[in-house]
Protein backbone atom coordinates (compact mmCIF):
# COMPACT_ATOMS: atom_id res chain seq x y z
CA UNK A 1 0.00 0.00 0.00
CA UNK A 2 1.32 3.07 -0.95
CA UNK A 3 0.88 5.10 2.72
CA UNK A 4 3.60 2.14 4.15
CA UNK A 5 5.63 3.85 0.82
CA UNK A 6 8.22 5.69 2.56
CA UNK A 7 10.55 6.22 -0.20
CA UNK A 8 8.36 8.07 -2.14
CA UNK A 9 7.46 10.18 0.81
CA UNK A 10 11.09 12.08 -0.35
CA UNK A 11 8.98 13.35 -3.24
CA UNK A 12 7.36 15.84 -0.94
CA UNK A 13 10.36 18.31 -0.78
CA UNK A 14 10.08 21.07 2.06
CA UNK A 15 8.83 23.75 -0.86
CA UNK A 16 5.84 21.97 -0.81
CA UNK A 17 5.40 22.28 2.55
CA UNK A 18 6.09 26.24 2.17
CA UNK A 19 3.27 26.54 -0.15
CA UNK A 20 0.78 24.99 2.19
CA UNK A 21 1.96 27.43 5.25
CA UNK A 22 1.86 30.33 2.76
CA UNK A 23 -1.54 29.16 1.41
CA UNK A 24 -2.59 28.76 5.34
CA UNK A 25 -1.71 32.44 5.67
CA UNK A 26 -4.30 33.32 2.26
CA UNK A 27 -7.16 30.76 4.05
CA UNK A 28 -6.73 32.69 7.72
CA UNK A 29 -6.23 36.38 5.74
CA UNK A 30 -9.40 35.35 3.69
CA UNK A 31 -11.30 33.92 6.88
CA UNK A 32 -10.34 36.59 9.70
CA UNK A 33 -10.91 39.66 7.41
CA UNK A 34 -14.66 38.04 6.24
CA UNK A 35 -15.30 36.98 9.68
CA UNK A 36 -14.58 40.57 11.28
CA UNK A 37 -16.57 42.68 8.17
CA UNK A 38 -19.32 39.94 8.66
CA UNK A 39 -19.89 40.66 12.06
CA UNK A 40 -19.99 44.16 11.56
CA UNK A 41 -22.54 44.07 9.38
CA UNK A 42 -24.31 41.19 10.84
CA UNK A 43 -24.48 43.12 14.04
CA UNK A 44 -26.19 45.89 12.30
CA UNK A 45 -28.90 43.56 10.48
CA UNK A 46 -29.20 41.64 13.84
CA UNK A 47 -30.43 44.61 15.71
CA UNK A 48 -32.53 46.48 12.53
CA UNK A 49 -34.30 42.94 12.67
CA UNK A 50 -35.08 43.31 16.67
CA UNK A 51 -36.91 46.93 15.52
CA UNK A 52 -40.72 47.33 16.98
CA UNK A 53 -41.70 49.05 13.77
CA UNK A 54 -42.79 45.62 11.92
CA UNK A 55 -41.97 47.04 8.47
CA UNK A 56 -38.13 48.36 9.51
CA UNK A 57 -37.55 44.78 11.09
CA UNK A 58 -38.40 42.80 8.01
CA UNK A 59 -35.85 45.15 5.76
CA UNK A 60 -32.58 42.57 6.79
CA UNK A 61 -34.62 39.71 5.59
CA UNK A 62 -34.18 40.88 1.78
CA UNK A 63 -30.47 40.61 2.43
CA UNK A 64 -30.52 37.46 4.69
CA UNK A 65 -32.30 35.24 3.36
CA UNK A 66 -31.01 34.77 0.06
CA UNK A 67 -27.60 34.24 1.47
CA UNK A 68 -29.03 31.85 3.51
CA UNK A 69 -30.87 29.73 1.77
CA UNK A 70 -28.32 29.44 -1.32
CA UNK A 71 -25.21 26.90 -1.30
CA UNK A 72 -22.09 29.61 -0.87
CA UNK A 73 -19.97 27.69 -3.43
CA UNK A 74 -22.93 29.43 -6.06
CA UNK A 75 -22.90 32.76 -4.18
CA UNK A 76 -18.86 32.75 -4.87
CA UNK A 77 -19.47 31.98 -8.51
CA UNK A 78 -22.11 34.76 -8.89
CA UNK A 79 -19.47 37.51 -7.70
CA UNK A 80 -16.82 36.44 -9.26
CA UNK A 81 -18.14 34.97 -12.78
CA UNK A 82 -21.52 37.06 -12.94
CA UNK A 83 -20.97 40.39 -11.91
CA UNK A 84 -18.21 41.14 -14.31
CA UNK A 85 -21.45 40.87 -17.18
CA UNK A 86 -22.74 44.14 -15.26
CA UNK A 87 -19.62 45.81 -15.31
CA UNK A 88 -18.47 44.78 -12.37
CA UNK A 89 -14.88 43.23 -12.07
CA UNK A 90 -12.85 42.26 -8.74
CA UNK A 91 -9.86 40.15 -7.83
CA UNK A 92 -10.38 36.83 -6.78
CA UNK A 93 -9.27 37.61 -3.39
CA UNK A 94 -12.15 40.55 -3.26
CA UNK A 95 -14.59 38.42 -4.50
CA UNK A 96 -13.85 35.93 -1.74
CA UNK A 97 -13.83 38.37 1.03
CA UNK A 98 -16.90 40.04 -0.55
CA UNK A 99 -18.98 36.88 -0.87
CA UNK A 100 -17.90 35.50 2.65
CA UNK A 101 -18.65 38.45 4.17
CA UNK A 102 -22.04 38.43 3.27
CA UNK A 103 -22.54 34.94 3.92
CA UNK A 104 -21.36 35.60 7.57
CA UNK A 105 -23.19 38.50 8.06
CA UNK A 106 -26.67 36.74 6.99
CA UNK A 107 -26.31 33.61 9.73
CA UNK A 108 -24.53 36.43 12.40
CA UNK A 109 -27.84 38.45 11.87
CA UNK A 110 -29.80 35.76 12.94
CA UNK A 111 -28.09 34.73 15.96
CA UNK A 112 -28.31 38.23 17.29
CA UNK A 113 -32.05 38.72 16.80
CA UNK A 114 -32.15 35.24 18.57
CA UNK A 115 -30.31 35.85 21.28
CA UNK A 116 -32.02 39.47 22.12
CA UNK A 117 -34.90 38.00 21.53
CA UNK A 118 -34.41 35.21 24.02
CA UNK A 119 -34.19 37.61 26.59
CA UNK A 120 -37.61 37.45 28.78
CA UNK A 121 -39.44 40.31 28.34
CA UNK A 122 -39.71 40.49 31.81
CA UNK A 123 -35.93 42.34 32.19
CA UNK A 124 -37.24 45.03 29.65
CA UNK A 125 -39.92 45.89 32.10
CA UNK A 126 -37.97 45.79 35.03
CA UNK A 127 -35.87 48.32 33.47
CA UNK A 128 -38.16 50.53 32.17
CA UNK A 129 -40.13 50.64 36.04
CA UNK A 130 -36.63 51.68 37.34
CA UNK A 131 -36.93 54.35 34.99
CA UNK A 132 -34.15 52.95 32.26
CA UNK A 133 -35.06 54.31 28.66
CA UNK A 134 -34.66 51.92 26.01
CA UNK A 135 -31.26 52.35 24.99
CA UNK A 136 -29.64 52.28 28.58
CA UNK A 137 -31.99 48.61 28.99
CA UNK A 138 -30.25 47.79 25.75
CA UNK A 139 -26.68 48.43 26.65
CA UNK A 140 -26.96 47.55 30.42
CA UNK A 141 -29.39 45.02 30.87
CA UNK A 142 -30.47 43.73 27.74
CA UNK A 143 -27.05 43.35 25.71
CA UNK A 144 -24.55 41.87 28.52
CA UNK A 145 -27.29 38.84 28.90
CA UNK A 146 -27.27 38.17 25.02
CA UNK A 147 -23.58 38.29 24.66
CA UNK A 148 -23.65 35.45 27.06
CA UNK A 149 -26.16 33.41 24.62
CA UNK A 150 -24.31 35.01 21.03
CA UNK A 151 -20.15 34.25 21.96
CA UNK A 152 -20.78 29.89 22.12
CA UNK A 153 -23.14 30.41 18.78
CA UNK A 154 -21.17 33.25 16.70
CA UNK A 155 -18.17 30.86 17.33
CA UNK A 156 -19.17 27.96 16.23
CA UNK A 157 -20.41 29.86 12.86
CA UNK A 158 -17.04 31.35 12.80
CA UNK A 159 -15.49 27.34 12.55
CA UNK A 160 -17.86 26.72 10.09
CA UNK A 161 -16.72 29.51 8.04
CA UNK A 162 -13.18 28.96 8.34
CA UNK A 163 -14.17 25.80 6.73
CA UNK A 164 -16.51 26.80 4.09
CA UNK A 165 -13.64 29.06 2.99
CA UNK A 166 -12.09 26.09 1.42
CA UNK A 167 -14.28 27.20 -0.81
CA UNK A 168 -12.83 30.06 -2.48
CA UNK A 169 -10.17 27.57 -4.11
CA UNK A 170 -12.60 27.41 -6.97
CA UNK A 171 -12.09 31.25 -7.79
CA UNK A 172 -8.45 29.82 -8.61
CA UNK A 173 -7.59 31.50 -4.95
CA UNK A 174 -4.20 30.16 -3.73
CA UNK A 175 -6.14 29.01 -0.36
CA UNK A 176 -5.00 26.25 2.33
CA UNK A 177 -7.20 23.24 0.37
CA UNK A 178 -6.19 24.42 -3.33
CA UNK A 179 -2.20 24.59 -2.35
CA UNK A 180 -3.18 21.05 -0.67
CA UNK A 181 -4.73 19.75 -4.23
CA UNK A 182 -1.68 21.26 -6.51
CA UNK A 183 0.82 19.60 -4.07
CA UNK A 184 -1.23 16.32 -3.81
CA UNK A 185 -1.31 15.84 -7.33
CA UNK A 186 2.13 17.03 -8.13
CA UNK A 187 3.83 14.26 -5.32
CA UNK A 188 1.00 11.84 -6.04
CA UNK A 189 1.05 11.58 -2.02
CA UNK A 190 -3.02 12.30 -1.03
CA UNK A 191 -3.04 11.07 2.27
CA UNK A 192 -0.32 12.61 3.20
CA UNK A 193 -0.71 15.47 1.95
CA UNK A 194 -4.41 16.15 2.59
CA UNK A 195 -3.54 14.92 6.42
CA UNK A 196 -1.16 17.39 6.73
CA UNK A 197 -3.97 20.04 5.54
CA UNK A 198 -6.54 18.86 7.52
CA UNK A 199 -4.01 18.88 10.70
CA UNK A 200 -3.63 22.29 9.68
CA UNK A 201 -7.38 23.47 9.30
CA UNK A 202 -7.60 21.72 12.79
CA UNK A 203 -4.59 23.97 14.21
CA UNK A 204 -7.06 26.82 12.95
CA UNK A 205 -10.46 25.83 14.34
CA UNK A 206 -9.78 23.59 17.34
CA UNK A 207 -8.22 26.47 19.55
CA UNK A 208 -11.07 28.69 18.40
CA UNK A 209 -13.71 26.34 20.12
CA UNK A 210 -11.29 26.08 23.09
CA UNK A 211 -11.42 29.97 23.40
CA UNK A 212 -15.43 29.77 23.10
CA UNK A 213 -15.93 27.66 25.89
CA UNK A 214 -13.23 29.56 28.16
CA UNK A 215 -15.41 32.55 27.15
CA UNK A 216 -18.21 31.18 28.25
CA UNK A 217 -16.92 30.06 31.83
CA UNK A 218 -15.57 33.57 31.98
CA UNK A 219 -18.69 35.02 32.02
CA UNK A 220 -20.06 32.87 33.79
CA UNK A 221 -23.86 33.53 35.32
CA UNK A 222 -26.44 31.82 34.16
CA UNK A 223 -30.33 33.56 33.29
CA UNK B 1 -54.32 67.00 45.55
CA UNK B 2 -53.74 63.07 45.62
CA UNK B 3 -50.77 61.50 44.27
CA UNK B 4 -51.87 59.47 42.15
CA UNK B 5 -54.87 60.76 40.32
CA UNK B 6 -56.98 58.28 37.63
CA UNK B 7 -59.12 59.67 35.58
CA UNK B 8 -61.78 57.61 33.69
CA UNK B 9 -59.22 55.39 31.81
CA UNK B 10 -60.10 52.93 29.41
CA UNK B 11 -57.54 50.42 28.24
CA UNK B 12 -58.12 47.74 26.23
CA UNK B 13 -55.88 44.46 25.07
CA UNK B 14 -56.11 43.18 20.80
CA UNK B 15 -57.40 39.63 20.92
CA UNK B 16 -57.89 37.15 18.78
CA UNK B 17 -61.42 35.38 18.93
CA UNK B 18 -62.47 32.75 16.86
CA UNK B 19 -66.30 33.53 15.36
CA UNK B 20 -67.74 30.13 14.57
CA UNK B 21 -69.50 31.17 11.32
CA UNK B 22 -66.66 32.35 9.26
CA UNK B 23 -64.59 29.20 10.73
CA UNK B 24 -61.79 31.65 11.57
CA UNK B 25 -59.76 34.01 14.11
CA UNK B 26 -60.82 37.79 13.94
CA UNK B 27 -59.51 40.51 15.50
CA UNK B 28 -61.46 41.71 18.63
CA UNK B 29 -60.34 44.09 21.43
CA UNK B 30 -60.83 43.20 25.58
CA UNK B 31 -61.79 46.13 27.76
CA UNK B 32 -60.10 45.71 31.06
CA UNK B 33 -60.81 48.98 32.33
CA UNK B 34 -63.68 51.23 31.79
CA UNK B 35 -64.02 54.55 32.24
CA UNK B 36 -62.52 54.00 35.71
CA UNK B 37 -61.58 56.32 38.35
CA UNK B 38 -59.42 56.39 41.68
CA UNK B 39 -57.60 58.75 43.46
CA UNK B 40 -54.36 57.69 45.80
CA UNK B 41 -52.98 59.77 48.45
CA UNK B 42 -49.65 59.60 49.09
CA UNK B 43 -49.96 57.85 52.60
CA UNK B 44 -50.55 54.46 54.15
CA UNK B 45 -51.28 51.00 52.35
CA UNK B 46 -53.92 50.54 49.94
CA UNK B 47 -54.82 47.15 48.63
CA UNK B 48 -56.31 45.96 45.41
CA UNK B 49 -58.63 43.44 45.79
CA UNK B 50 -60.73 40.87 43.37
CA UNK B 51 -61.33 38.02 40.94
CA UNK B 52 -57.89 37.52 38.22
CA UNK B 53 -58.76 39.34 35.15
CA UNK B 54 -60.37 42.14 36.38
CA UNK B 55 -57.55 44.77 35.67
CA UNK B 56 -55.75 44.91 39.46
CA UNK B 57 -52.36 44.79 37.54
CA UNK B 58 -52.90 46.74 34.50
CA UNK B 59 -54.50 49.24 36.67
CA UNK B 60 -50.90 49.38 38.39
CA UNK B 61 -49.12 49.07 34.84
CA UNK B 62 -50.95 51.78 33.43
CA UNK B 63 -49.94 53.85 36.41
CA UNK B 64 -46.27 53.08 35.74
CA UNK B 65 -46.07 53.90 32.34
CA UNK B 66 -45.72 50.20 30.75
CA UNK B 67 -49.14 50.11 28.91
CA UNK B 68 -50.28 52.88 27.02
CA UNK B 69 -53.76 54.24 28.19
CA UNK B 70 -56.70 53.90 25.38
CA UNK B 71 -58.99 57.10 27.06
CA UNK B 72 -58.50 59.25 29.47
CA UNK B 73 -55.34 60.35 31.64
CA UNK B 74 -53.38 59.16 34.65
CA UNK B 75 -51.70 62.23 36.93
CA UNK B 76 -48.95 61.50 39.05
CA UNK B 77 -47.35 63.95 41.91
CA UNK B 78 -48.73 66.61 38.73
CA UNK B 79 -47.24 64.77 35.70
CA UNK B 80 -49.55 62.52 33.23
CA UNK B 81 -48.23 59.25 31.94
CA UNK B 82 -49.10 60.66 28.43
CA UNK B 83 -46.37 62.34 28.24
CA UNK B 84 -43.57 60.74 27.28
CA UNK B 85 -40.65 63.05 28.61
CA UNK B 86 -42.07 62.83 32.38
CA UNK B 87 -42.04 58.65 32.48
CA UNK B 88 -38.99 58.50 33.51
CA UNK B 89 -40.19 60.76 36.77
CA UNK B 90 -43.04 59.00 37.13
CA UNK B 91 -40.96 55.86 37.22
CA UNK B 92 -38.94 57.15 39.85
CA UNK B 93 -42.06 58.27 42.05
CA UNK B 94 -43.46 54.82 41.49
CA UNK B 95 -41.16 51.74 42.57
CA UNK B 96 -42.61 48.68 40.99
CA UNK B 97 -42.12 45.45 42.13
CA UNK B 98 -43.85 42.47 39.94
CA UNK B 99 -45.27 38.87 40.60
CA UNK B 100 -41.99 37.32 39.27
CA UNK B 101 -38.81 38.10 40.44
CA UNK B 102 -36.49 40.04 37.75
CA UNK B 103 -33.36 40.85 39.27
CA UNK B 104 -30.73 41.28 36.76
CA UNK B 105 -28.93 38.16 36.36
CA UNK B 106 -25.74 39.39 35.08
CA UNK B 107 -25.50 41.58 37.97
CA UNK B 108 -24.71 40.40 41.70
CA UNK B 109 -27.12 41.75 44.30
CA UNK B 110 -25.35 45.06 44.96
CA UNK B 111 -25.16 45.97 41.45
CA UNK B 112 -28.61 45.12 41.32
CA UNK B 113 -29.22 47.77 43.79
CA UNK B 114 -27.04 50.49 42.45
CA UNK B 115 -27.27 49.98 38.56
CA UNK B 116 -30.16 52.65 38.57
CA UNK B 117 -29.49 55.27 40.80
CA UNK B 118 -25.87 55.56 39.75
CA UNK B 119 -27.19 55.68 35.97
CA UNK B 120 -30.35 57.51 36.37
CA UNK B 121 -29.70 60.16 39.67
CA UNK B 122 -26.21 60.37 39.40
CA UNK B 123 -25.43 58.89 42.59
CA UNK B 124 -21.25 58.31 43.19
CA UNK B 125 -21.00 54.90 44.22
CA UNK B 126 -20.19 55.29 47.52
CA UNK B 127 -23.07 56.79 48.24
CA UNK B 128 -24.81 54.20 46.27
CA UNK B 129 -23.77 51.08 47.67
CA UNK B 130 -23.74 52.70 51.49
CA UNK B 131 -27.27 53.33 50.85
CA UNK B 132 -27.88 49.95 49.22
CA UNK B 133 -26.08 48.57 52.66
CA UNK B 134 -28.73 50.23 54.52
CA UNK B 135 -32.28 48.48 52.61
CA UNK B 136 -30.13 45.30 52.69
CA UNK B 137 -30.41 45.58 56.16
CA UNK B 138 -34.16 46.21 56.49
CA UNK B 139 -34.80 43.50 54.10
CA UNK B 140 -32.60 41.53 56.19
CA UNK B 141 -30.17 40.20 53.51
CA UNK B 142 -26.74 42.28 53.91
CA UNK B 143 -25.14 39.06 53.86
CA UNK B 144 -26.05 38.28 50.48
CA UNK B 145 -24.60 41.12 48.78
CA UNK B 146 -22.48 39.16 46.96
CA UNK B 147 -25.05 36.68 45.61
CA UNK B 148 -26.33 36.01 42.07
CA UNK B 149 -29.93 35.61 41.56
CA UNK B 150 -29.62 31.91 41.34
CA UNK B 151 -27.65 31.31 44.73
CA UNK B 152 -31.01 33.13 46.57
CA UNK B 153 -34.45 31.87 47.18
CA UNK B 154 -37.86 32.99 45.79
CA UNK B 155 -38.44 34.98 48.79
CA UNK B 156 -35.02 36.16 48.97
CA UNK B 157 -35.37 37.76 45.55
CA UNK B 158 -38.48 39.30 46.10
CA UNK B 159 -37.29 40.80 49.03
CA UNK B 160 -34.18 42.56 47.28
CA UNK B 161 -36.52 43.39 44.37
CA UNK B 162 -38.13 45.47 47.10
CA UNK B 163 -34.39 46.78 48.14
CA UNK B 164 -33.64 47.80 44.57
CA UNK B 165 -37.33 49.52 43.82
CA UNK B 166 -37.07 51.50 47.30
CA UNK B 167 -33.26 52.50 45.76
CA UNK B 168 -34.42 55.17 43.76
CA UNK B 169 -36.45 56.54 46.75
CA UNK B 170 -40.00 56.58 45.44
CA UNK B 171 -42.88 58.19 46.96
CA UNK B 172 -44.64 55.22 46.23
CA UNK B 173 -44.18 51.26 45.97
CA UNK B 174 -46.44 49.41 43.32
CA UNK B 175 -46.63 45.77 44.12
CA UNK B 176 -47.93 43.62 41.84
CA UNK B 177 -48.96 40.21 43.33
CA UNK B 178 -45.40 40.03 44.43
CA UNK B 179 -45.99 37.06 46.76
CA UNK B 180 -48.11 34.68 44.77
CA UNK B 181 -45.22 32.72 42.99
CA UNK B 182 -43.97 31.51 46.72
CA UNK B 183 -44.77 29.28 49.61
CA UNK B 184 -45.99 30.02 52.66
CA UNK B 185 -43.10 30.62 54.27
CA UNK B 186 -41.66 32.44 51.87
CA UNK B 187 -44.99 34.84 51.67
CA UNK B 188 -44.51 35.51 55.08
CA UNK B 189 -41.01 36.54 55.08
CA UNK B 190 -42.05 38.93 52.68
CA UNK B 191 -44.94 40.10 54.39
CA UNK B 192 -42.72 40.71 57.09
CA UNK B 193 -41.01 43.11 55.30
CA UNK B 194 -43.77 45.23 53.94
CA UNK B 195 -45.34 45.33 57.44
CA UNK B 196 -41.87 46.90 58.81
CA UNK B 197 -41.58 49.20 55.79
CA UNK B 198 -45.73 50.33 55.76
CA UNK B 199 -45.37 50.86 60.09
CA UNK B 200 -42.20 53.46 58.56
CA UNK B 201 -44.88 55.36 56.33
CA UNK B 202 -44.02 53.99 52.88
CA UNK B 203 -46.72 54.63 50.75
CA UNK B 204 -47.62 51.36 48.91
CA UNK B 205 -50.77 49.99 46.30
CA UNK B 206 -51.10 46.48 46.54
CA UNK B 207 -52.24 44.13 44.28
CA UNK B 208 -52.66 40.74 46.78
CA UNK B 209 -54.42 37.87 47.15
CA UNK B 210 -52.74 37.63 50.88
CA UNK B 211 -56.11 37.99 53.19
CA UNK B 212 -53.76 38.18 55.91
CA UNK B 213 -52.18 41.03 54.35
CA UNK B 214 -55.15 42.75 53.52
CA UNK B 215 -56.15 42.38 56.90
CA UNK B 216 -53.22 43.30 59.04
CA UNK B 217 -51.43 46.32 56.83
CA UNK B 218 -54.01 47.63 54.66
CA UNK B 219 -55.35 50.86 55.55
CA UNK B 220 -57.78 51.33 52.27
CA UNK B 221 -59.24 48.46 50.55
CA UNK B 222 -60.31 48.83 46.49
CA UNK B 223 -62.09 45.98 45.10
CA UNK B 224 -62.67 45.57 41.81
CA UNK B 225 -64.95 43.47 39.40
CA UNK B 226 -65.25 43.19 35.44
CA UNK B 227 -62.64 46.13 35.19
CA UNK B 228 -64.72 48.48 37.50
CA UNK B 229 -64.75 49.91 40.82
CA UNK B 230 -67.16 47.70 43.41
CA UNK B 231 -66.40 49.29 46.71
CA UNK B 232 -63.51 51.68 48.14
CA UNK B 233 -63.89 51.50 51.71
CA UNK B 234 -61.50 51.70 54.98
CA UNK B 235 -60.36 48.24 55.63
CA UNK B 236 -62.70 48.06 59.36
CA UNK B 237 -65.84 48.70 56.98
CA UNK B 238 -64.61 46.42 54.09
CA UNK B 239 -64.60 43.80 56.38
CA UNK B 240 -67.49 44.19 58.53
CA UNK B 241 -69.87 46.28 56.57
CA UNK B 242 -69.11 45.17 52.71
CA UNK B 243 -68.57 41.43 53.33
CA UNK B 244 -72.14 41.54 54.45
CA UNK B 245 -74.06 43.54 52.40
CA UNK B 246 -72.46 42.89 48.92
CA UNK B 247 -72.85 39.70 47.46
CA UNK B 248 -69.73 39.81 44.82
CA UNK B 249 -67.14 40.54 47.88
CA UNK B 250 -69.23 38.01 50.22
CA UNK B 251 -68.48 35.15 47.45
CA UNK B 252 -64.86 36.12 46.55
CA UNK B 253 -63.90 35.87 50.33
CA UNK B 254 -65.59 33.02 50.78
CA UNK B 255 -63.66 30.83 47.86
CA UNK B 256 -60.29 32.78 49.65
CA UNK B 257 -60.90 31.05 52.69
CA UNK B 258 -61.79 34.00 54.94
Amino acid sequence: MQVFDFAAYARFKWSDMRMILKAMGVTLHVTLLSLAIGTLIGLILGLIRCAKNPIVNKLPLIVMEPLRNSPLIVQLFLVFFGLPSVGIRMKAMQAAVLTLSLNTAAFFAVLVHSSIKSIPEAQWEAGYALGFNKFQIYWKIIARQAIRLLIPQAITLYISQLQCSSLVSFLSLMDLSKAGQQVAQKTMLPFLIFGIVAGLYFVLSFPLARFAKYLEKRIGFTI
Amino acid sequence: MAMIEVKSITKSFPVKKYDQAAKKYVKDTLTVLRDFSVNFDQEGVTVLLGPSGTGKSTLLRCINGLETIDKGDIIVDGMSVRDKHQLRKIRETCGMVFQQTVLFPHLDVMDNLTLAPCTLLGMSKKDAVERAKQLLDKVGLLSKEKARHNELSGGEQQRIAIARALMMNPKALLLDEITSALDPEMTSEVLAILENLASEGVCMLAVTHEMAFAQHVASRILFMDKGSLVCDASKDDFFTIYRKENERIASFLKFIGE
